[in-house]
């Protein structure tokens, strides 16, 4: 094969979903080119066809799914034809990893077996002994740590970043020709993510091998891809150089997609005052909160999970507070430690001065009224046999509202202002879309005229266009009626545009509290750093992944490390560090952050410029 | 380490069931009307000399001092001697209350031992042709969910789960052994005659095994691994046979433990059926002649049986999915 020839080429692919009633088009007439060693990325919302065009090019199409027209040509055959035997020969050469990193292999045998097995599947001339020592490599080429002892391990004791790593060692070990990312970094946590995109290019490179590069996000492709494809319901609407695209984008869709990325330090980006009221309405007083797991294997001992550790902080009313951190970190915990559905071990959570695991019976019940949650998932939030109206009528119900026409009409009106027409206060939550739902559990917070709303994740299962929806909604029901927010999110962007003040959570504690303009302009952890280092964005970045994405995933924490828990990925780590634990210290005009290098101001300064 | 900490504490727990187990069966028997020594020495015998041998027996003491008793009998391996039963292995119960045999009764534990392997070779090939007619039947079942093998598969569980077995027992001895002289019916000379006893348990145990094949192999079929194993490379075979199976075994595993007790109560009827030597027969005779210390050992050993299979189901699965936790 030449260097000029492409080692994957799509001509006039067309693929039609046959419904009941006929046959739709979901894919028409895509054509392009996958050179040697080149990565092509691919962008569409969700729906516009990205998944099942990656799976055609791995000849993945299963019905209900129909090939109309095309071909999908690998060294001059159409693979699409290819019958499944030698199909699956050819499957050495052709890669393929998605999106589901849990779910992706047998979950009772051990990830390193199933990984020999693939590559003695398509390359059984491989001995055992030496798929194995290729596998042990890959995977420690992958930086999974002590992978010898990774590869006996199973699926369950993988985290997603680490299982994205072992399914990228699956998808290269037979060193294939080309490989298909499907969306590989959705389901990952930012920082992770981006040591996963790290991986994939340096290994690519390795390996001589050409990607296919699939994702929602612009600026995760363009992080990655040489050249991008734009979807729009089915069609290629514009190809261009990775830096072409985004400078000067060429179809109004391209440009509407851009439009959405939200900003982290361009002017505009935050959509919120930065001064807010005095009064506090919640006051975290030093709480803390573990829980114990049995051992495996041992007849009585347990495990103390460390979820939460001496966290403090206030929240002011009518102010938008975020609390950030990776899966972990005890972002989840300390929801369910402000909306009292948990009490902490030790410490106290004041809401008006009152001392909330002291309340009971009917100010326990007003509590209640008062802090409302809207939980992350829209499908298992809801009852599915329930109508819609009479969702909404249960919390007044059971806050003792019994008129019939007085709940009928509070339940309209809430829908209403939420944006929902008042046609579905029959329905059941059936195949509402998940913004739709959203919105449901937003009324059925509201109904109640709560002063304090915990949104834990609401919009992280929405796409760019309805969390903008979602956000404006928030904003009006603010002003209408003096919330306060609690924003608990993975979300840098988002925290951006809509919080006053932000938290940032590692390992259970906060380690950094600060402004929103504060934080992203001069946070004062370094952790606070790697995250905005990690964040995908198609701006400049403030701080880059070279100088503060550092390998390694947090500690358990069950086995927490002497000394600051971010010491073992800190690009700052000082003898010190490994000892002694820092406090949250004073950084003026009540942002704080727990770092020892805030007592080093010169040092800090230095990196602030890198 | 895992599986030595598990074994512990599964058998400690299993010990406390069949005490438990042993301490309710031993009042129940104690508190339903029927006295034993008037069926073993016989209707004609003095009303004193009942009582004398009730006496001596320690038939009168308070129920629980007699459970002690007999519990730091059974912890020795003495499950007691049968009421009615002699050594020798002559006639049971009668009406000579001065009979010198009764001084030489059996001992409960030798009964069972004599019987036990009897019911369990019936009990294991029952398993086994039930296992492996269930394969045969439910993994097409599973793998072509909606279409015509699954529906067989749907067709015969229904109807072998409405066959009663004293009537399937009863055409297949008069078919397969009468007409056709095919397979041995009635007692026990040898393997052959545990066939066909086997064979109605099996049907008795197979419509459940080949529902919950069919299903749980469905449902693995549609997991996210299945799928993207094939386009990892993997053959369909491999992916069946080395993947799907293991995963879809774990919940037909569990189902064996419990579809075993249901087991034990088959073999009662099925063993009288065909006059076959096991624990089942022995135990009707049992209860028929009143004979508490007999009932109380087969009902000891066969919860021990129970739990220990139990444990032992537990176990299998913990090896096969790593997640579980017991």
């Amino acid at each position: 094969m030449t260097q000029t020839s492409p080692v994957l080429s799509v001509r006039d692919l067309s693929i039609d979903l046959r419904t009941g009633s006929g046959k739709r088009r979901v894919l028409s007439d895509i054509s392009f080119d996958l050179a040697p060693r080149e990565i092509v990325g691919l962008i569409g919302a969700s729906g516009s066809g990205k998944t099942i065009l990656s799976k055609a090019l791995v000849n993945w199409i299963e019905p209900p799914l129909e090939i109309a027209a095309g071909r999908v040509e690998y060294k001059s055959n159409n693979i699409l034809t290819v019958a499944s035997g030698p199909m699956r020969k050819l499957r050495r050469e052709i890669a393929y990893v998605g999106g589901d990193p849990m779910g992706a292999l047998d979950p009772t045998l051990p990830v390193g077996y199933q990984i020999v097995e693939k590559l003695q599947a398509v390359a059984p001339e491989i001995g055992t002994a030496e798929a194995r020592k290729r596998v042990v490599d890959l995977l420690d080429a992958v930086r999974i740590p002590s992978a010898k002892n990774r590869f006996h391990e199973y699926p369950s004791q993988f985290s997603g970043g680490m299982m994205q790593r072992a399914l990228i060692v699956d998808a290269l070990v037979s060193n294939p020709a080309f490989l298909v990312a499907d969306n590989i970094t959705q389901p990952l946590d930012v920082t992770v993510a981006a040591q996963v995109l790290r991986l994939l290019r340096e290994l690519t490179e390795r390996f001589d091998t050409a990607v296919f590069f699939v994702s929602s996000s612009l600026p995760v492709v363009s992080d990655v891809a040489s050249r991008i494809l734009v979807l729009e319901e089915g069609r290629i609407v514009e190809q261009q150089e990775t830096t072409a695209l985004v400078q000067h984008p060429k179809h109004p869709y391209t440009s509407e997609l851009m439009a959405q990325i939200p900003k982290l330090w361009a002017e505009g980006a935050a959509n919120v005052p930065a001064s807010t009221g005095k009064e506090v309405v919640i006051s975290v007083r030093d709480v803390s909160r573990s829980y114990s797991v049995r051992k495996r294997g041992t007849f009585a001992s347990h495990n103390t999970v460390r979820a939460v550790r001496n966290v403090t902080f206030d929240v002011f009313a009518g102010e938008n507070f975020g609390v950030v951190g990776e899966s972990g970190c005890g972002k989840s915990s300390m929801m369910r430690l402000l909306s009292r559905l948990e009490l902490p071990d030790s410490g106290q959570v004041l809401c008006n001065g009152d001392d909330i695991s002291r309340l009971s019976g009917k100010d326990l019940l007003k509590f209640r009224r008062n802090f409302q949650l809207v939980l992350q998932d829209p499908f298992s939030s809801l009852p599915p046999r329930t109508a819609i109206g009479a969702i909404l009528e249960e919390p007044l119900r059971t806050h003792g509202v019994p008129d019939r026409k007085e709940l009928r009409q509070r339940a309209l009106t809430v829908m209403d202002e939420v944006g929902l027409p008042s046609s579905l206060y029959e329905e059941l939550p059936i195949g509402l879309s998940a913004g739709q739902r959203q919105r449901i559990n937003v009324a059925r917070a509201m109904v109640l005229q709560p002063k304090v709303l915990i949104m834990d994740e609401t919009l992280s299962s929405l796409d760019q266009t309805e969390q903008f929806k979602l956000l404006k909604l928030f904003e009006k029901l603010q002003a209408q009626y003096g919330l306060t927010y609690v924003f608990i999110s993975h979300d840098l962007a988002m925290v951006r545009r809509v919080c006053n003040r932000v938290a940032v959570m590692y390992l259970g504690e906060i380690v950094e509290i600060a402004h929103n303009q504060r934080l992203f302009f001069d946070p004062g952890h370094p952790y606070t750093r790697t995250l905005m280092s990690a964040v995908p964005t198609l701006e400049e970045r403030r701080y880059h992944q070279a100088d503060y994405l550092l390998e390694g995933e947090p500690p358990s924490p069950i086995d927490l490390p002497v000394g600051c828990s971010f010491a073992g990925r800190c690009p700052n780590v000082m003898d010190r560090c490994l000892t002694q634990s820092p406090v949250l210290t004073d950084r003026g005009s009540k942002d704080m952050a727990a770092c020892f290098l805030l007592d080093e101001p010169i040092n800090r300064d230095m990196r602030v410029v890198a | 380490m895992f599986v030595l900490s598990f074994l512990v504490r599964r058998l400690l727990q299993g010990a406390l069931i069949v005490f438990i187990v042993s301490l309710l069966i031993f009042t129940l028997l104690r508190v339903v009307p029927g006295d034993p020594v008037r069926l073993m020495a016989g209707g004609m015998a003095p009303e004193a000399l009942i009582e004398q041998i009730a006496k001596d027996m320690g038939l009168r003491d308070p129920i629980i001092v007699q459970f002690g008793r007999y519990m730091s009998g059974v912890v020795q391996g003495d499950l007691g001697q049968s009421f009615v039963r002699p050594a020798n292995g002559a006639s049971t119960g009668g009406a000579n209350f001065n009979d010198s045999t009764r001084g030489e009764r059996a001992k409960v534990l030798d009964l069972i031992l004599e019987t036990l392997p009897m019911t369990l070779q019936l009990a294991g090939l029952a398993i086994v042709i039930a296992l492996a007619f269930s394969f045969l039947v439910g993994i097409p079942g599973g793998l072509a969910p909606g279409r015509w093998p699954d529906r067989l598969a749907f067709y015969i569980s229904s109807i072998f789960v409405s066959l009663p077995n004293f009537w399937l027992g009863i055409i297949l001895a008069l078919l397969l052994s009468v007409k056709l002289g095919w397979l041995p019916a009635i007692g026990y000379q040898g393997f052959a005659y545990t066939i066909l006893p086997a064979i109605v348990l099996a049907v008795e145990l197979s419509p459940v095994l080949i529902r919950t094949l069919t299903a749980s192999m469905a449902g693995i079929m549609m997991e996210p691994f299945v799928a993207v194993g094939k386009v990892r490379g993997l053959s369909r075979r491999r992916i069946v046979f080395g993947h799907a199976l293991r995963n879809a075994s774990v919940p037909l595993l569990n189902l064996l433990g419990i579809q075993f007790s249901g087991l034990l109560g088959g073999v009662l009827i099925v063993e009288f059926i065909f006059d076959y030597p096991g624990l089942g027969l022995l135990t009707i005779n049992a209860v028929l002649q009143r004979d508490f210390p007999l009932i109380q050992g087969i009902a000891i050993v066969t919860s021990a049986i129970f739990v220990f299979i139990n444990i032992a189901v537990d176990l299998v699965a913990t090896m096969i999915d790593p997640r579980l936790e017991y």
